[in-house]
C-alpha cells in the first residue's frame, strides 16, 4: 500500500518538473519593450564580500548569488519548490526506477547525466565527477556541511553517464543532495588541499557563465560559457558583480544607474524605491520566519532541561504572551506591510502545514488567562504568583533597528497584561554563534525570550528534527548538541518526526510534520512573528529576472537580458 | 641599534595583547554558519577542531607565533586563502590611496602653512585657519558621505565609489584618478588641518628668532630668508608628524575605505574583524605595529639629522 502512495507522490513531483534541459522560458514577465535581447554587460551590486565560491566551501548568501550561474548540480528547485533536473536527465524516483529501497532499510539512487555535457573548459562531464564530488565533500576537512553526503555509503559508476548512489538509510532529501554543484575531477584529482587552491575562488563549472576575474574587494566577473549546453543562452555576454560597501551604497548606485541589480533589501527601504522611476522591486515569499522562542527550563547557564522556568514554565503565561503580541500591527507599521503573520517554522514548500494557525492579538483574553492561572497584579501593575514576579528579559541581535523597535512595542504590550519585559541584546556573533563553547545563550539555556529568524531547507526534515525533537535539547550532558532551544519535549511529536524521517511518501511526511508542528504550537513555546519576504531590485531595462523562494536571485541568470531602455 | 633590539620585546608584548583582545571578543568565525539549515552541530564541532578553535587560547597564540616568526603567516579561517596573499592583493590599492593622500597633504601643507605664518593675521590666514579648523573637526565618515552626495549623486561629476569603472579593461589613468578624487579629498582635508597648524605654529616661532633677523640683516632676499632659513628649521616638527604617518601607507584608512568601497587594507581589516578571521587580523596587526615602532625610530633619527642639537644617549 505504502509503495503505491510513494509512486503517486513522486509521479506528481516529476510531472511538475518540466523539461529536462533546464531551458525553460523566463518565468518573469518579459519587459514591455519586447522579448530577450542577446548581448550586453550587467553590473550587479554585492554589498558583502564573497570569501569562497567552491560548492563545498561556500555558505554566505552573497557567495551563492555569485556562484549559482557558474556551478551546477544534478538538480535545482523551481519557484514552486519542485525539484528540477539540471545536469541529470530526470529526478530519480521510485516510479521511474531511479530509486530502489532495499530490504535492509537502505536506498539506492541512480542518476543519469544528460548526454554531451561539458565543463566550461571543454572537458566532458562524467559520472566519475559525481563520485568525486561526494569524495571531496567528505574528505576536505574544511567542508562546511556534510549533511546528506554523510548518509552515502558508496557510489558506483557502471558507465560514464550513470552513477548509483548507495545511501545507508532512507534519505528523503536525496533529490537535492547534489544540488550545489559538481566538482571537476580532471582539475582537482591531484590537488592535495583543495581548500587552499585557486578553485576556492574560481571554481570551474558547467553553468551559463564562467568566472574570468576575481579581484578581492572590488569585483568578480563572469562571462558567457562557450560550452554551455543550451544553444542561444545565456543572453548576456558578461555579468560584473561589483563590490559596494553597504546596502545603502548599492541602492544609491542602482538609482544612479551605475549598477543594474541588487538583492536582499530591507522592508524599510521599499517605500523610497517604489517611488523611484527606472527601478523595479521584486517582492516574493521567503522561507525565513522571524520568531520569539521562550525558554521553558530555568534560565541559567548550562540549564538542566528538566528544570522548570519560574515564569515561562507556566503554559498560561506563554499563551498570554502570544495573545499580547500584535503581529499584524508590527508588520503594518515596522515592515511596511511586506510580510505575513507566521504560523509555523515551515512557511513555504510542499511540507508547509497550511492549515496550522496561531491565535491573533487579544489583550483581554491574555489578561483573563493570567488571572485564571493565579498571577495577581501588584502595586506597580506587574503580576506575581507565589512570590515570583512576572519579570522576564528578551534578547535579540544588537544593531537591528526593526528588531529593536519590535522589542519596544512588546515591552509596552506585555506591561499591559502585567508582565515586565527587560531588553538585554547581544551581538549576533554571540547570540547566533550556534556554538556551545562560544557561549551561545540559546544553547546554554541562559535566556528567557529570544528573537531571531531562521529558515528551513526545501526539505524541512533537518530543521524540524534538530529543533523540535526532544533528544536535541542542548545540555552539558550531550555536549551542547541540538537546537531545541525552548526545551520543548513531547513524545508524540518525537514519534511523528521519526515517522516523517523514515519514509519517502510525501503525503505521509507532510501530515507527520503537520502533527508535530501542531503539538509545538499547542505548547505555546514559540511565537511565529512573521514570514519575511525576499526583496530584490533592478533597473527596469533588465528582463528575465524572477525571484525564487528556494534559491538565490541569480538562479536563472541564463534568462536575464538587457534592453536599451 | 640598541633601540632596535629594545623594540623586539615591545612588539612581542603588542602581539600578545592584540591576540588576547581579539580572543576576548565574544563570538567566533563559525557564527556565520548558524543560519544554514544544513549545517549540523557535528559540522560546527568538526570545523572548530579543524581550525584549532577548540584549543586553549595561549596554545593558539603559541602556534600562531611559532609559525609567524619563520614566515608562515597562516591561512584565513574563513576563505582558507594564505594571509600573505590576502594582504598582497590589497596592499597596492592602499599604497596608491594613502600615497596620494600623503603627497597631496605635503604639497599643500608647505605653501599654505608657510603663507599663513608669514602673513599672520591677514585675510588669507583667517580664512585658511577657519577652514582647516572646520575640516579638522569633521569626522571622515560624515565628510565622505557629504562629498559623495554632493559630487556623486547630485552633480554626477565623480563615481560614487570603487576603484575603477565596472568592466574597465587594463589601466585607465583618467578613470583611476576620477575614482581617487573623493576618497583622497576626504582623508586629505581632515589631515591637512592639523599639519597646516603644526607648520604655522613652528614657522611663527622660527620667524621671531634672532638668526632670522641676522639673515635679513645680511641683505638676503625675503624669499630666501623664508624658504632657506625659516622653513628648513620650522619643518622639523612637521617631518616628525609626517614620519609617523608612514604606517598608514600599509594600514590604510578604515572608515574612508569602507565608505568608498576602496579595496584596500582598511577594508580587509574591517571585513576580517566582522568575520573573526584571527590569522588575517593578527597578520595585519603585526605588520602595522612593527611599522609604527619603526616609524617612531625613523622619526627620531631624522630629527637628530635635521637638528644636530638633539642627541640620543
Amino acid at each position: 500500500m505504502s509503495r503505491l502512495s510513494i509512486v503517486v507522490a513522486l509521479a506528481f513531483v516529476v510531472a511538475a518538473c518540466g523539461p529536462s534541459t533546464g531551458g525553460t522560458s523566463p518565468s518573469g514577465a518579459p519587459s514591455a519593450s519586447g522579448g530577450p535581447v542577446r548581448g550586453g554587460t550587467l553590473v550587479f551590486a554585492i554589498w558583502q564580500e564573497p570569501v569562497a565560491l567552491a560548492p563545498h566551501l561556500r555558505n554566505q548568501t552573497v557567495a551563492n548569488v555569485v556562484a549559482r550561474p557558474v556551478t551546477e548540480g544534478l538538480s535545482r528547485t523551481d519557484t514552486d519548490g519542485n525539484y528540477q533536473p539540471r545536469l541529470a536527465k530526470q529526478i530519480p524516483t521510485t516510479t521511474n526506477g531511479g530509486v530502489k529501497l532495499t530490504s535492509d532499510g537502505k536506498m539506492d539512487v541512480t542518476w543519469q547525466l544528460l548526454p554531451n555535457l561539458k565543463w566550461s573548459d571543454g572537458e566532458a562531464v562524467t559520472s566519475a565527477d559525481i563520485k568525486f564530488t561526494w569524495q571531496v565533500w567528505m574528505k576536505d576537512p574544511n567542508t562546511i556541511s556534510r549533511t546528506g553526503f554523510d548518509q552515502i555509503e558508496s557510489i558506483d559508476t557502471p558507465d560514464d553517464m550513470t552513477a548509483v548512489v548507495h545511501y545507508k538509510t532512507v534519505y528523503g532529501p536525496y533529490p537535492n543532495n547534489f544540488g550545489d554543484g559538481l566538482i571537476p575531477k580532471h582539475v582537482l584529482e591531484n590537488v592535495q588541499d583543495i581548500s587552499k587552491s585557486d578553485y576556492v575562488r574560481m571554481p570551474l563549472g558547467t553553468g551559463a557563465f564562467k568566472i574570468t576575474e576575481f579581484v578581492a574587494g572590488d569585483h568578480i566577473t563572469v562571462e558567457r560559457n562557450p560550452n554551455y549546453r543550451v544553444a542561444g543562452k545565456p543572453y548576456l555576454d558578461k555579468v560584473i558583480f561589483r563590490s559596494v560597501p553597504s546596502r545603502e551604497a548599492a541602492i544609491a548606485q542602482l538609482k544612479a544607474g551605475e549598477v543594474q541589480g541588487m538583492w536582499n533589501l530591507l522592508e524599510s527601504q521599499t517605500p523610497d524605491l517604489e517611488k523611484t522611476p527606472d527601478v523595479k522591486l521584486e517582492i516574493y515569499p521567503s522561507p525565513s520566519v522571524e520568531r520569539i522562542e521562550m525558554n521553558t527550563a530555568k534560565n541559567q547557564d548550562m540549564t538542566d532541561p528538566n528544570s522548570v522556568h519560574p515564569v515561562l514554565g507556566d503554559i498560561n503565561v506563554r499563551h498570554a504572551l502570544l495573545l499580547a503580541t500584535p503581529k499584524q500591527d508590527l508588520i503594518d507599521k515596522l515592515l511596511f506591510g511586506k510580510a505575513k503573520p507566521g504560523t509555523s517554522p515551515v512557511s513555504q514548500g510542499w511540507a508547509s502545514p497550511k492549515s496550522l494557525t496561531q491565535e491573533g492579538y487579544d489583550l483581554n483574553k491574555a489578561k483573563q488567562l493570567m488571572d485564571q492561572a493565579g498571577w495577581v497584579a501588584g502595586s506597580d501593575g506587574i503580576r506575581s504568583k507565589g512570590g515570583v514576579r512576572a519579570s522576564i528579559s528578551i534578547v535579540t541581535t544588537t544593531g537591528d533597528q526593526t528588531r529593536e523597535r519590535v522589542e519596544q512595542v512588546l515591552v509596552d504590550q506585555y506591561k499591559q497584561i502585567g508582565v515586565e519585559l527587560k531588553i538585554a541584546n547581544q551581538p549576533s556573533s554571540v547570540l547566533l554563534s550556534g556554538s556551545w563553547s562560544a557561549g551561545d545563550p540559546r544553547k546554554r539555556g541562559s535566556f528567557d525570550l529570544v528573537m531571531y529568524a531562521s529558515s528551513p531547507g526545501i526539505d524541512p526534515h533537518n530543521t524540524v528534527f534538530q529543533r523540535y525533537y526532544s533528544k536535541n535539547i542542548p545540555s552539558a550532558a550531550n555536549g551542547g548538541n541540538g537546537q531545541d532551544y525552548t526545551r520543548f519535549k513531547n513524545p508524540d511529536a518525537d514519534k511523528a518526526i521519526d515517522e516523517a524521517g523514515s519514509t519517502l511518501d510525501f503525503d505521509k511526511r507532510k501530515s507527520a510534520y503537520a502533527a508535530a508542528l501542531k503539538l509545538l504550537n499547542d505548547a505555546h513555546v514559540i511565537i511565529w512573528l512573521y514570514e519575511r519576504a525576499g526583496i530584490d531590485a533592478r533597473r527596469t531595462n533588465v528582463g528575465g529576472w524572477s525571484g525564487n523562494v528556494w534559491d538565490d536571485i541569480t538562479w536563472n541568470q541564463e534568462e536575464w537580458y538587457l534592453t536599451a531602455r | 641599534m640598541r633601540r632596535l633590539i629594545q623594540a623586539v620585546p615591545l612588539l612581542l608584548g603588542i602581539s600578545i595583547a592584540s591576540f588576547a583582545i581579539l580572543k576576548a571578543i565574544p563570538g567566533g568565525p563559525l557564527a556565520a554558519y548558524e543560519n544554514d539549515p544544513n549545517v549540523t552541530d557535528a559540522d560546527i564541532r568538526r570545523l572548530e577542531h579543524e581550525l584549532g578553535l577548540d584549543q586553549p587560547v595561549p596554545l593558539q597564540y603559541a602556534s600562531w607565533l611559532g609559525k609567524f616568526v619563520v614566515g608562515d603567516w597562516g591561512y584565513s579561517v574563513v576563505s582558507h586563502q594564505p594571509v600573505l596573499r590576502l594582504i598582497g592583493e590589497r596592499l597596492p590599492n592602499t599604497v596608491l590611496l594613502m600615497g596620494t593622500v600623503f603627497l597631496v597633504v605635503v604639497l599643500l601643507t608647505i605653501p599654505i602653512g608657510t603663507l599663513t605664518a608669514v602673513r599672520q593675521y591677514s585675510i588669507f590666514d583667517h580664512v585658511t585657519t577657519g577652514t582647516t579648523f572646520a575640516f579638522l573637526s569633521m569626522p571622515t565618515f560624515w565628510l565622505g558621505l557629504l562629498l559623495i552626495i554632493a559630487f556623486g549623486l547630485d552633480l554626477r561629476w565623480l563615481p560614487l565609489g570603487g576603484m575603477r569603472a565596472p568592466g574597465a579593461a587594463g589601466v585607465d589613468l583618467i578613470d583611476s584618478a576620477r575614482h581617487l578624487v573623493l576618497p583622497v579629498a576626504t582623508i586629505a582635508l581632515v589631515q591637512l588641518g592639523s599639519r597646516v597648524r603644526y607648520l604655522r605654529a613652528s614657522m611663527l616661532e622660527t620667524i621671531s628668532q634672532d638668526f632670522m633677523r641676522t639673515a635679513r640683516a645680511k641683505g638676503l632676499a625675503e624669499r630666501v630668508v623664508v624658504l632657506r632659513h625659516a622653513l628648513k628649521n620650522a619643518s622639523i616638527p612637521l617631518v616628525t608628524v609626517l614620519a609617523l604617518d608612514l604606517p598608514e601607507l600599509f594600514a590604510g584608512a578604515l572608515v574612508t575605505e569602507q565608505i568608498f568601497g576602496w579595496p584596500g587594507m582598511g577594508r580587509l581589516f574591517w571585513d576580517s574583524a566582522t568575520r573573526f578571521d584571527y590569522p588575517v587580523l593578527m597578520g595585519i596587526l603585526a605588520v602595522t605595529s612593527t611599522l609604527i615602532v619603526l616609524a617612531n625610530l625613523f622619526a627620531d633619527v631624522l630629527y637628530g639629522y635635521l637638528d644636530p642639537r638633539i642627541r640620543y644617549g
